[in-house]
């Protein structure tokens, strides 16, 4: 995924801080286990987010250990594990397989596909464990690439309509990815975690969106935002999408019965998936004081 | 139906909070899966629906202010997605969507299609039949319509941008009005509640360290951030 969906560090408690490192850690030996070495370096924050999200709803038995790491030997850290660290490291090894396909395509990265490779082999376990789950992310993905592929809209008439309802079907497609991946099963809260996971989809795309938009316009490949960037109010409209798109996400959120680490997940929702966007805008304002 | 509220066993000025824990307290109890072998457990089935509905009515009132469309879940589903329903059907169903009384005769055939299609959920097929008329076509009643359609089909970019369009057409127009309010809400209602949490502000490359140290943190305690983490963003 993109690392998007993280906490905000300097409005958090420092055990809260300890608690969602340990189920950082925790996914990271999960994808370890059963992915071995590749599988670890796909770890994304916005995994970690989804499995406390499941374990703050599903409430199921979690494992508290420590570990040490590779790269940190001295230092011990908190693991916690459960069903959804597990589950989540499944979604982040298939994930890390469809970036490595499309890095491939897109850029003809070796290395890339070497990696995917790997994983791939050790994914194959997912398609007996997810099939019919897998099937849909797969046709949503193709669908997604199929509408990316479509020519922009041109200027005229109708153009700027057209733009919009692009950026919406883009983004929609990303957030019934998003969706299936939140949904782990269908039950009492389907509704409202699909519903959940379709707006937080729409605002990770729109960011990936937002954040590439100068590059992908150096180097002509596709963006919504395109359109509209360079406008005057670029960064408001911008804004109001993200938000809009966090506030239909949070509205599905507080109707769950979550109370474990709620503080922890509140802090990503309302803060945290704000980090990166305060640093590109600022990134830009500052260029623009500069040039 | 009986009082939810009762069914909870929490009062009606009850906090989300105290409404959660008394919800997850009872289910635990009452749920399918703790009573396999329980004699009673159809009783018990009986109770987890019934607790399951009251929290989901309870949730549903005490959210109805959230988020552009409030509360949706498992009605005017039948637009997409098996199930889907970002639909803004409390809001509308019962709310602003009314018949419109000072056009309802002269309404385009087309137009008064779309309008029962949203009326019972129908998103798809309204937007089919929306996008079907031609350009000339389009009033501040169609550009109502489709943003209402929009909406429904969790396209809330284009729904907001047709609100707009709708009411600057006719401002005079209060349901135009009402539903670009409606749409925009959510993010007062975000933004409110974001101002809890510490919105993320660089007080002189403040934060900027910040996320650096935790990015390095991370990168070193188990794993690289991986492709995740594509490059510092500020440093």
């Amino acid at each position: 995924m993109f690392g998007y969906i993280r906490i905000n560090k300097a409005e958090m408690k420092f055990r809260e801080f300890d608690v969602y490192q340990s189920y950082y850690c925790g996914i990271c030996r999960d994808l370890k286990r059963k992915y071995g070495a590749a599988g670890q370096f796909s770890l994304s924050y916005d995994m970690t987010f989804v499995a406390m999200l499941l374990t703050g709803l599903y409430e199921p038995e979690t494992r508290t250990g420590t570990c040490r790491c590779m790269v940190h030997p001295l230092e011990k850290h908190e693991t916690r594990n459960n069903i959804y660290t597990e589950y989540v490291a499944d979604m982040n090894a298939l994930f890390a397989c469809y970036k490595c396909r499309d890095d491939w395509k897109d850029e003809k990265k070796l290395h890339q596909l070497l990696y995917g490779r790997v994983l791939e082999g050790r994914s194959r376990r997912l398609q007996e464990t997810y099939g019919e789950k897998l099937r849909r992310i797969e046709r949503l993905m193709q669908n997604f690439e199929e509408a990316e592929q479509q020519q922009e809209p041109q200027t005229g008439p109708g153009a700027q309509d057209s733009g919009y309802s692009r950026l919406d079907t883009l983004a929609g497609l990303f957030g019934k990815v998003m969706a299936e991946i939140v949904t782990v099963r269908e039950d009492e809260w389907a509704d409202h975690l699909r519903r959940f996971g379709f707006f937080l989809g729409k605002f990770i795309y729109l960011m990936d969106a937002y954040e590439d938009v100068e590059t992908d316009i150096r180097n002509g490949t596709p963006n919504p935002l395109k359109g509209r960037y360079g406008s005057p109010d670029f960064e408001e409209a911008c804004r109001t999408m993200l938000t809009m798109m966090m506030s239909e996400c949070c509205s599905a959120f507080e109707i769950l019965p979550i109370l474990d680490n709620v503080e922890i997940l509140r802090n990503v929702l309302y803060s945290g998936v704000w980090c990166r966007y305060e640093a590109i805008h600022e990134k830009r304002r500052k260029k623009e004081q500069d040039g | 139906m009986t009082d939810p509220y009762s069914i909870l066993g929490v009062a009606r000025g009850a906090s989300e909070e105290e409404i959660k824990k008394a919800y997850k307290t009872l289910s635990r109890k009452y749920h399918p899966d703790a009573n396999i072998n329980n004699p009673n457990r159809d009783q018990a089935e009986e109770r987890f629906k019934e607790i399951q509905a009251a929290y989901q009515q309870i949730m549903k009132e005490k959210t109805s202010g959230y988020g552009g469309q409030g509360y949706s879940g498992g009605t005017g589903s039948q637009g997409s997605y098996g199930g889907f329903g970002y639909g803004p059907f409390w809001s509308f169903g019962y709310g602003g969507f009314g018949q419109s009384q000072e056009t309802g005769y002269e309404e385009e055939a087309h137009l008064r299609a779309a309008g029962n299609y949203i009326r019972n959920g129908y998103y798809r097929e309204a937007r089919t039949t929306l996008d079907n008329m031609a350009e000339r076509e389009r009033n501040a009643r169609w550009y109502y319509y489709s943003a209402v359609a929009h909406s429904g089909l969790g396209s809330n970019v284009a729904a907001l941008e047709h609100a707009r369009r709708a009411a600057a057409l006719e401002p005079d127009n209060i349901s135009y009005r009402s539903l670009v309010q409606q749409l925009e809400s959510g993010g007062s209602w975000y933004r409110q509640r974001q101002a809890s949490y510490g919105y993320p502000t660089f007080g002189g490359g403040d934060l900027c360290m910040k996320l650096c140290c935790l990015e390095m943190m991370c990168n070193l305690c188990c794993c690289g951030g991986g492709y995740g983490v594509r490059g510092m963003v500020c440093c």
